[in-house]
This record gives structure tokens, sequence and C-alpha cells, in this order.
């Protein structure tokens, strides 16, 4: 029998082959040990473009190509190493710094080796995706240098070696290496003078000291910052947490308790006793937070910091709940974490408990409420955090609290705490060491969460970087965008790449036999044309109305043809599948698609030929569709129209052509399909919305720009058509597409998320809301009106809006047929076709309805474009779900933050003549707390927190400013019924009925509205919207 | 964790073993390793080890169904391939019987081998293979097409010429469609375990026909190169099955050169 050992000595190829040997353990708890071979190489390039010898042994790939070089010529150095240097990060370097090596002022030129990848990788996958998105940029040329597969620099661990040795050493065996290699094979010419130094970059103490016995520059992250220009701001980016708790390690102050170990926690969520569920908190509260689980119908309250224990909103977390006798009515009063806790010192960790007095104090009150003579009433479960699966930390956007740096700030640059307080009210001041608090003061910066320990009251963070000023438009627009992660940066090369080579001067070939021809229908000579808000640019829609001579109707909807001109995973698709949707801020608009698609060649721009994607309906006069048919075509707009303007011609009896008339043919129609849906039981919601008329003069009232939505007969037009060509739409795709349509839906809401509403009208106004269908809502939502009070209808709707779930996208497998029925729209099935150019979800429908109509485009390929997996639509489809949400919030904060702005201006104006700021309106209360309410001023669309200070009485109604009205506070005292939701407030000690003001919920009243700054004390220099009550309205 | 082929792969082109795309593991091989066969053999191509024996041609079982009728034209060709419990990362424990993937790999070899053979010459018989894999990382089903060539050459059983077997896969989305423009998608040669559990592949094996006779006077260097097996379980776009082929056939030509060079070695012996 022969030996079937493996006889390696024969054959010369084998000598490169070793293995690498690990264990790992499995979910179940398995331990396996695996064997991987590993195949040394030498033809490896160093990537410098210095070397002479690599450039000709650098293997090619499959296409033939040669990774280009990235290692520049000529270094970028510092004072210690003048002819420049290619640094050599380790892993902790990285996670402590990944801050700096994304600064675009320093750090360029980085080896990464694959040893510290593959670490970083185990110790934290989003610094891993960053550093591996550094890598594939080119501007900061980092290298990824897999040292383990060459020879020279592949390293065995030794048998007593710890794995953190090993990877030490083959850090210092690259570093060794490269100076070697690049010394003996630079271009001759530059030899002597330039060869740059290799700069180990490592924090542990072991290994710098083994260097420099070794010879190599090695030095500590801090060290080489302190050596650079503008160390000082580098200096702050550096991850506190880790020297924070060397420092700290010996004090062992716990405040918060410990988590559960992970092995208790999965036991606990299999068994049921512990359950998983996202963190929120209260926006009214900062110290309420609540965790949906599925085990309960309602959300579990969690209160306090000691139960929040160190989860931040947004979390994923495991939480234990409470014994019965701790269950709690959540919170009637507003608690702000500025007000409480504004004396916290950032130093002083010393006699900090968790629960601070005050917090306490705040807490206990609600105790007593849950227990006194609301006893009856619903307590409810109450939990605490036991555990966090995924911290969900992003970084936030704030500003320093000016009281917590130290008075001495101004002059020097010693290190020191400060808070920042985020511009999330959900989450907690963070912690920041920095040495220019003076230079921060005033702006908005950028900060991230390093770490949250048990010995630590507050998060622990460091600074990224300065937007800008307070204030200052720039920066208060980078800050939203930032806020909610909204894409802002210009599209990349790659991206304009992908459009059209013609640019502007892309024209719809003029002959028929052209190849863009194939496959659509010449629609040139019907009347089409498009209806918008003014000043519109990226017109998505046409529509067009025609008799036929049948006596039906034939009416088209006309839609941008965009997948013409984005074909499915180019850099453009794959950059719009990012974005998801374009978003609209007062002044600015983040595009999806590139400017030249989304304003000129998509665009349905009248007078001129587009590519479309018609829906064409042959109607009876009643509207009844008698066939619907799908074609891409060639349109040539007539004209297009503001909604004033489409307005205005229609109601122009003079006006007879053939356009208007076909104008008012779609009226008609779209009111009775407007009935239709009505009757169907479609809502009507409201949302408190304004709109900003940004082409402002300087010299008019500010305020004048702001101005709610007027809804205009031609509004309800568009709407109408678009909604129904969504409708049919989705219904074709489904049919060709049972599994992969991309669809909508409104998820119809649990009847307990009205119980709150149900039971203020009940109690108020005595008015009955049934939920159990659309249609019973919509009926009933149609009774809630109050004829002193025109506005009330729209309130109620507002509040009812808020109690529904929001729609969403979906694929058509992943739900039963039943459920996909969109509830606000009262219809069984919906989709998104009719803005391609700034909705993704449009575009993806659109290639879908081309495959499902058999279209083959100008390469026969687009009937598989529409063809996708199911699990990569189910991606999308969380991503769009997800920018979408942040594309609304980011518009309603703009808008808000424009109407503060507006309030400041016309403030400064007023304050110059010498007349006292604010304006006055009316306003309607929206919640009732124990400590104050929420009026919600329609003229603006902003709802603000009104406190008891802010209770004009008729006593101190002289008293306007700030400071005077904040002395106030200790004299107020509330009496709150919460459940008539009323709240009556009054001076101390004065029982005179007339001096005091009572509001109620849904009540109307007169609000005085202001733009203040806070002068001193807490969150000093943060502007806010002020809402003094002045009295009832009339 | 350990890194995975799609992410680092397009920034170095090194593949997760440290190999380039087009190169295959190393394979080492040796023939008449158990003498109490008719034939035998032992294959290693990188961690993924097979040890082969033939037995036969010998007189067709009776009461076997095919040993009647369809053994009359020619030999029949049995397959047991067996894995062992050790062979990969968990220890398995197989209660008797096969399990799906060897009887799988049983029967596609079976098909393979019996039209490639020359089993004409021996009518009422049957060729037996015995598979046993010692260790699997990848290619297993390739590995064992090569492993079974060599123990039939032993054996002395007639045939076309070495049926070589290696797989061929695509990293990247290889689900969509090629994009001609911008099209960064590269394909590998001879898969790893890992490399197959991440990326869809294909097993292709390849027949060059040994000159004989009048043809082996006229030297010809164009290889008559028969693709002879081909089988895919993943799914890919069809506009990237052409380089995969390509790639896998060009693995084939490495294999064959290697795989004659063991042949003859122990022929010199």
């Amino acid at each position: 029998m022969k030996s079937l050992r493996r006889d390696l000595s024969s054959n010369p190829q084998a000598q490169n082959v070793t293995s690498k040997i690990f264990v790992r353990s499995t979910k179940s708890g398995k331990v396996q040990k695996i064997v991987r071979e590993l195949y040394l190489r030498q033809d490896i390039p160093c990537s410098s473009k210095l070397c002479s010898v690599c450039p000709s042994v650098a293997p090619a790939d499959a296409n033939g190509n040669i990774t280009p070089f990235v290692l520049s010529e000529q270094p970028a150095g510092t004072k210690a190493f003048p002819r420049g240097h290619y640094l050599v990060p380790d892993t902790n370097a990285l996670l402590n710094g990944m801050d700096l090596f994304e600064h675009t002022g320093a750090f360029y030129d980085v080896i990464i080796l694959q040893t510290v990848l593959e670490e970083l990788r185990n110790q934290s996958l989003p610094l891993y995706n960053r550093l591996l998105s550094l890598i594939k940029t080119d501007e900061k040329r980092f290298y990824l240098f897999f040292n383990e597969f060459r020879l020279e620099t592949h390293v065995r661990r030794g048998p007593d070696e710890s794995i953190n040795d090993r990877n030490d050493r083959a850090v210092r065996a690259v570093a060794k290496w490269y100076m070697g290699h690049l010394l003996s094979t630079a271009k001759k010419s530059k030899k002597e003078r330039s060869i740059p130094a290799i700069v180990v970059i490592t924090d542990d103490k072991e290994n710098l000291r083994k260097s420099k016995e070794e010879n190599i520059t090695a030095l500590s992250l801090t060290d080489y910052v302190s050596g650079l220009e503008d160390s000082d701001r580098l200096l702050d980016m550096i991850n506190e947490s880790r020297e924070a708790r060397e420092a700290k390690g010996a004090r062992g102050e716990l405040f918060y308790p410990e988590y559960y170990t992970m092995s208790k926690l999965q036991t606990g969520l299999r068994a049921g006793t512990l359950h998983q569920g996202v963190f929120n908190v209260s926006p009214y509260n900062y110290l309420e937070g609540s965790v949906n689980v599925p085990a309960f119908d309602k959300p579990l309250l969690i209160l306090g910091r000691d139960n929040s224990n160190r989860a931040i909103s947004g979390d994923v977390v495991v939480i234990e709940v409470l014994p019965k006798d701790q269950w709690k009515t959540p919170s009637t009063k507003l608690v702000d974490e500025e007000a409480v806790t504004k004396n916290d010192n950032p130093d002083a960790e010393d006699n900090e408990a968790v629960v601070t007095e005050r917090e306490r104090k705040a807490l206990q009150e609600e105790v007593k409420k849950a227990h006194g003579k609301n006893s009856e009433g619903r307590p409810q479960p109450t939990a605490k955090v036991v555990g966090v699966m995924k911290r969900n930390w992003r970084q936030y956007v704030g500003h320093v609290d000016s009281s917590s740096a130290g008075s001495q700030t101004s002059s020097s640059r010693r290190q020191q705490n400060v808070f920042v307080l985020p511009m999330d009210k959900r989450v907690p001041k963070i912690r920041l060491r920095t040495r220019q608090a003076a230079d921060l003061m005033g702006q908005r910066i950028l900060v991230t969460i390093d770490a949250w320990d048990r010995d630590s009251r507050y998060p622990t963070g460091h600074f990224i970087r300065s937007l800008g000023e307070l204030e200052t438009k720039g920066a208060e627009t980078e800050a939203l965008l930032l806020e909610y992660d909204v894409q802002y940066k210009p599209f990349p090369k790659a991206v304009l790449d992908c459009l059209p080579a013609e640019g502007h001067d892309w024209r719809v070939p003029a002959s028929k036999d052209d190849i863009g021809w194939k496959g659509r229908r010449d629609l040139r000579d019907l009347l089409i044309c498009s209806i918008d808000p003014p000043g519109c640019q990226d017109i998505d829609d046409a529509l067009h109305a025609r008799p036929l001579p049948n006596g039906n109707f034939e009416v088209g909807v006309h839609i941008a043809d965009v997948s013409h001109f984005v074909k499915p995973n180019n850099a453009m698709d794959l950059e719009a599948s990012q974005r998801g949707t374009t978003v609209y801020l007062v002044d600015k608009r983040i595009d999806m698609l590139p400017h030249l698609l989304g304003t000129d060649l998509c665009s349905l721009k009248p007078y001129v030929e587009r590519y479309a994607f018609s829906v064409l309906w042959e109607m009876t006069p009643n509207a009844e569709v008698v066939s619907a048919d799908f074609t891409k075509s060639v349109i040539r707009s007539r004209e297009a129209f503001s909604y004033e303007k489409a307005q205005k011609r229609i109601d122009d009896p003079k006006q007879t052509d053939e356009l208007t008339e076909s104008m008012r043919t779609l009226l008609r129609f779209s009111k009775i399909l407007r009935q239709k849906r009505m009757d169907a039981g479609a809502l009507n919601l409201a949302s408190p919305e304004v709109r900003i008329e940004a082409d402002n003069d300087e010299v008019g009232d500010p305020l004048a720009d702001v101005k709610t939505k007027a809804m205009l007969e031609t509004n309800s037009l568009v709407e109408e058509f678009m909604l129904h060509a969504n409708i049919t739409v989705a219904t074709k795709i489904y049919s060709t597409f049972s599994q992969t349509a991309m669809l909508r839906r409104h998820a119809t809401p649990p009847p307990q998320n009205f119980e709150e509403l149900i039971n203020q009208l009940t109690k108020k106004r005595d008015l009955r809301l049934d939920v159990s269908s659309s249609r019973a809502l919509a009926d009933s939502l149609d009774r809630c009106v109050d004829a002193q009070n025109p506005f009330f209808n729209t309130l109620v709707r507002i509040l009812a809006t808020r109690c529904m779930t929001s729609a969403e996208y979906f694929v058509a497998g992943a739900h039963a047929e039943s459920e996909f029925r969109h509830y606000g729209l009262a219809s069984p099935i919906y989709t998104h076709f009719t803005s391609p150019i700034r909705r993704y979800a449009d575009l993806l429908v659109h290639r879908q309805l081309a495959s499902a109509i058999g279209y083959e485009g100008e390469d026969g390929r687009a009937v598989v474009e529409g063809v996708m997996t199911r699990n990569r639509l189910e991606d999308i489809c969380r991503n769009i779900n997800y920018r979408h949400r942040n594309a609304q919030f980011a518009g309603r904060a703009s808008i808000e933050y424009y109407v503060g702005q507006a309030l400041k201006a016309r403030g400064e104006k007023m304050a110059a003549d010498g007349v006292d700021g604010g304006i006055e309106e009316e306003g309607y209360v929206m919640r009732v707390f124990e400590n104050g309410v929420v009026v919600f001023v329609p003229r603006f669309g902003i709802e603000g927190v009104v406190r008891l200070e802010d209770f004009v009485l008729p006593k101190d109604a002289a008293l306007r400013t700030v400071a005077e009205r904040r002395e106030l506070v200790v004299r107020r005292q509330s009496d709150f019924d919460s459940e008539e939701y009323t709240l009556r407030v009054s001076d101390k000690g004065d029982a005179d009925q007339a001096h005091g003001v009572s509001v109620e919920l849904f009540q109307k009243v007169n609000v005085n509205v202001s733009s203040v700054k806070e002068e001193g004390g807490r969150g000093a220099g943060k502007r806010r919207v002020r809402i003094l009550i002045l009295g009832q309205g009339a | 964790m350990p890194l995975d082929t799609s992410t680092t792969y397009p920034l170095t082109k090194l593949r997760l073993d440290g190999r380039r795309w087009n190169e295959l593991r190393l394979l080492q091989a040796q023939i008449s390793t158990n003498p109490a066969s008719s034939g035998s053999s032992y294959l290693a191509m990188g961690n993924t080890a097979i040890i082969c024996s033939v037995h036969g041609p010998a007189e067709g079982r009776r009461g076997d169904a095919s040993g009647g009728s369809a053994g009359s034209s020619g030999a029949v060709v049995e397959v047991d391939v067996n894995v062992a419990g050790f062979a990969g990362v968990d220890r398995k424990r197989r209660a008797g019987g096969s399990d799906k993937q060897s009887s799988r790999i049983g029967t596609i070899l079976r098909s393979a081998f019996q039209s490639h053979l020359h089993t004409y010459l021996y009518p009422h018989s049957t060729i037996s293979i015995h598979v046993s894999v010692l260790s699997a990382d990848g290619s297993l089903l390739a590995a064992a097409v090569n492993a079974c060539t060599l123990a039939l050459v032993d054996a002395g059983i007639p045939m076309p010429g070495l049926l070589c077997a290696c797989t061929a896969g695509m990293s990247g989305s290889a689900s969509t469609p090629r994009d001609p423009t911008n099209d960064f998608l590269d394909p590998l040669l001879d898969l790893s375990l890992p490399e197959e559990q991440e990326l869809p592949f294909l097993t292709v094996g390849t027949t060059t026909t040994v000159p004989v006779g009048e043809a082996a006077m006229i030297h010809d260097d164009e290889d008559e190169m028969k693709v002879s097996m081909l089988t895919m379980d993943s799914k890919v776009h069809c506009s990237y099955v052409e380089t995969m082929l390509a790639v896998g056939i060009d693995g084939c030509k490495q294999i064959r050169e290697i795989l004659e060079g063991v042949i003859k070695k122990s022929a010199r012996r």
C-alpha cells in the first residue's frame, strides 16, 4: 500500500502553499475547525507609483485590465517626515479614528492590510463598510494590500503567540518589506531624495516598543495627528471611549444596571419572558420611551433613565415587563431634557446619580396620578431595558450647550468636556471632549456617539465636523439633510457618464424608422397639456381627452419615459435606487436623477417632442372605463399650465378652443371619478401643510410667503387621473408578475390606535367616530363639525391621520392578496406609476409594465429589464420606504425652519420700528398636558408647546420678554383634569376666577407667535418659535 | 468572520485563498494506490481529496435488472459514492445508505462514464467504480470525475481519451443581465467551498480524443476537444454562461496536462 500523504517536495509550486487554520463557533454553539489553503505569491504589487518592478509583474484580471497603481509618487509629509510618508494603520487606529481617515485634510496614501481589514470586519461591520468605500474612492489613495498572500509578508502564528501579537507582527513585517522594497526598486533618478517613509500607526504600547527595536517608524494615532497642521481640530475626532475607559476603570462607579448576557437574552426571548423591539422616545417627554412588541397590542412604556438603561431612540432593545403594580398611565406632563438637567456639569462625574432629584420628582408626580383619581383608568404595562441587540447610532447634528463649557474657554486650548444638544429632541445630550470649545460655540456641528458605559450618565462621543454657524442657511440646510439621511452630494462621474452623450441637444429621432421609434406609438397630434404647481421643472405627467366617433371619450395619461434613459444596474440606476426619491426643501431640491434628465430630457416640457409612457382609456360620458391600453409613445405637450392658470382657463367662458374643451372634459370626468372613490369609502385626510413661495421681495412682509395650500379643482383633476392610472397599472403588472409586482399598500389601522381620539371626541364634543371600516370612518369624519369652529373638522382629520399607519411599498409576493388594500384610497390594489422622475418605485413599475406589455425597446432587452428577483426587490422596497419617510420629514422640517426664519425677520423689522415682536393668530389646542398644552397654528402649519409661563394672564400681559416670563414659572399653578382634558392656569394663591385662564382640548385660542432666542441659562443661543396664549378665541 | 470574495475580489483581484482568477488549486494525484482493485487512484485538488477504485470489467450479476438485456450490448457502469462523515466541516453521522448529494454525484458520474468508456467491448459485464470522498472543499464533482478517469486508466479500460472536469464560477451579481458598457464581472476557475457557497458555478468535463492509427501519424496541434459533461445547479443569467464555459474548458485543458503527467510518471516506474 502506498502512502497517500502529500508529497510536497517534488512539486515546486507546492512550496508556496500553506494553510490557515482557525476555529469558529456557530450560532447553535458548535465549534468548527476550518482549514483553508493559502497560495502565497510574489506578484501582488506594492501599488506605489515609485516602484519600477511591480508594474511589470502585476497580473491582469479576466478582462485583461491591470489595476492602476494608487500610492502617489510624492506623498504628503509632515514636519517629521519631509520626504512624505505612506501610512500603515493597525486595526485599533482605524477603530478609534475612522473619522480622521475619512477627513479630507489629511491621511492620504494609506496602505490598508488584509489582516487589518479582516480584523476590523470582525470588530465592527459599519466601520468595515466605511473603510471599503474609502478604498474604492480614488482621491484618498487608499490601497488594500493583501499581505497574507504575499510570500515575503506572510506571517505564521507562533505556538505561544496571541492572535493580536501575530497581527501586530504582520503589520510590522509589511512595514519592513515596504521599506526594503521601495529602496531597491524605486526609479533610479529619484532614489536618493524621495523615498517616502513607512509609518505604522498603532495605539498598542507593546507594538510601538517592538517597532522601535526593529527600526520601524511607528507612532500612536494621537502622536501622529499632533504633528499635523490643524491638529487641535483633528485630535477631537479621535474616538474617546477607549481612553476614557482606561482612565476611569479604577473608579468603578456604576450608574446603570448591567445588560443581561447574550445567551440569557436569547433564552428569554425564546421563552417569551423577554421581548424585543425598537425603542422610541416620546417627543414630549424625554424620560418616557415606548417599545412596540408583538405580544402586547399597546406599546410598552419605559419610564425613566434607569429603566431605559442607556438605550437611545432607534436602538433595537430587549425588554422585561415590570410587575403589574408598577404599571402606569402614559405621561401627562411635558418634560424637556434641557430644562430638567440644565445644571449638570459635564466634568463632574463623582456626585452623579442616575436619577437626579429633579428627575425623580418629575416622575413621582406621575405615579401619583396613576394611583390617584384616575385609578379606574387604564394603566399601561411598563418595562425595563435589559439588553441592546443592535445600536442604531448614527451621526447626530447638534450644537454645544454654551452653559456647559467653562468660563475660561475663550483663550485656553485646554481640553475640556462639553455637552452637545442634538437637534433631535429624543436623543440625550452627548458628552464631548474638545480643545476647541470656544470655536465650536454657536456652530452647527456633527458628532457621533462612541460609547455609553455603565459609569457614565450621558453617552460620550466625538466631534466630526462643523457645518457652519447656527442659523445660517447653508449650515441649517445641511444639518437637515444629514439628520434625515438624505444623500446630497453631487452625482459622481460614473453616474454622469450614463447620461446620453448629446446632453441638452438630445432630440426625439426625426425619422420614424429610427430604432428609438421601435414599439412607440405616435401621439404627437393629440392635444396634450400638463398641469403642475407653479415653477415646476420636472414635469412627470401630462393629460389629454378627446371625443371618439362612437360618443365615448379617449382619455390619456402620459408619463415621462424615464426607463428609456435609466437602464437597470448601471451606476445611475444604482444611485437612484439608493436615493429613492427626490427631496424637496423650501429653497432646494435634491434630485434623484441628474439635472439633465429630470428637468430636460425626461420632463414633458411643452412645445417639444418627448418620449412618454401612456395609459389610454376609452370612457363613456359617465366616466365608466370601457377599455384600458398601455403603450410607449412620443408626445408633444401643447402647454404647461400651473394649477391657477388651468383653473382660470377652464372658468373663462370665452375660451372655446379644443384644448380648453378637453380640459373641461377632464375636469368633468375627474369629478365623477372622485365621487366614485368617495362612495367607495376613500378618506379625505388632512395634514398641516403650508407652502412657501420663495420668490419673496426683500421689502415686503416675510410672512407673506407662507401660504396655506389652496386646493383648486384642477389640483384634484390631476390627482384623480393619476390615482386612476396608478390603479390601472397596478392591476396590469400584478396580472403579469404575481410574485414580484411592485405595489403600494396602506394597511388598515388597528382600532386601538383610535381609542384615545374616540375618547376625546366623545368627552368633549359628544361625537362618535366609527372606525370599523374606511367608509364608516370617512362618513363619521364628515359628521365631525362644529358650527362655531370651521377648522375643527380639519383638526380632527389631522389627528385621525396620525392614528393611522403609513403607506408602504411592497413586493406582491410578500403579502396575501387581501392585504394589498390601500385603506386611505379605498382601492383594492395600488402602486406608484406617475412620477418616475422623482420616485424610484415608479421607475421600477415602468420597467415592469413595459415588460408586461411586451415592449422590446431599442435593443430588445426591455422585456427582461422588468424582471427582478423578489429578494432584490424587497431590499429596494425597504430602502425606498425609508427614504420616502425621511424625505417627508426633511421637507416638513425645512418648512418649519423657514417659518421660524420668517418670524425672526419680521420680529427684527418690527423691533426696528419700536413695535413689540410677534404676530397674533388663531390656534387650536391639540393636546393637554399637566403643565402645558400643544397648540396648532394653521396659518403657519406649526405646532408648539405652550408652558405654564407662556399663558398670558390678565395681570401680566405687559411682560413679554423671555427672561421676564421665565420668572413667572415659580408663581404659576395649574389645575389639570385628565378626564375632561382641561387645564386651568392661574397664579399661586390667587383664587379669583377672572384672573386665571382655562383651556380645553380642541379649543380655539388666540396666540401670539414669535421667534425668540434664548439668552443665557439653558440652551443659550438656540432659537425657537414661541407661542403665547392670549386667551380664548372668539 | 473572514472576508468574502464578492467584496474584496473587485479591489485586489485576489481570491480568498490567494489565487488569481485563472489558477487551479494545487492538484496532486497518484494511481495504483490500492493493489486489491483492478485500478485505483488518489486525487487531491486543494483540500478536496478523493480515493477511487475500479473493479471489473466483471461478469454481470444475476438478478440485476439491468444485467440481462441492457448489458447485452456492452458493459454496465456502476458508481458508488461515499462521502466520509469527517469530510466536511461538521462531522456527520451517516446512517447507512447515501444522502442526496452523494447519490446525485453518483448518477452524474455513471451517465458520464457509461457513454464515455468503450463499453461495447465488454458485453454482459459490469464495471463498478467506488468513490470515497475523504475531504470536501469544493469542486467535488469535478475532482471525482478526474479521480475516476485516473482509476479507469489504471484498470486498463479503453476510452477515447481522458475525461477531465473542472468548475468555473462568476463573481459579482451574475443573476442580472450583463451590461456591455459597464461590466466588472469576473469569471473564476476551480472554486473552493466558500466560493461555491457564495457564487454561481458550473462543472464542465471535456474529452480530447487520443489520436489512434493513421491519425496518430499526422501531427496535429489542433486539439479536438469535446465537452462531454456539463452541469449547473445555480442560477446565472444566460449572458454569462459562455464566459464561464470558456474559462472552465480552459481549466480542463490544464487538468488534462497534469493528469497525463501523473499517468506517464507511473508508467515509467
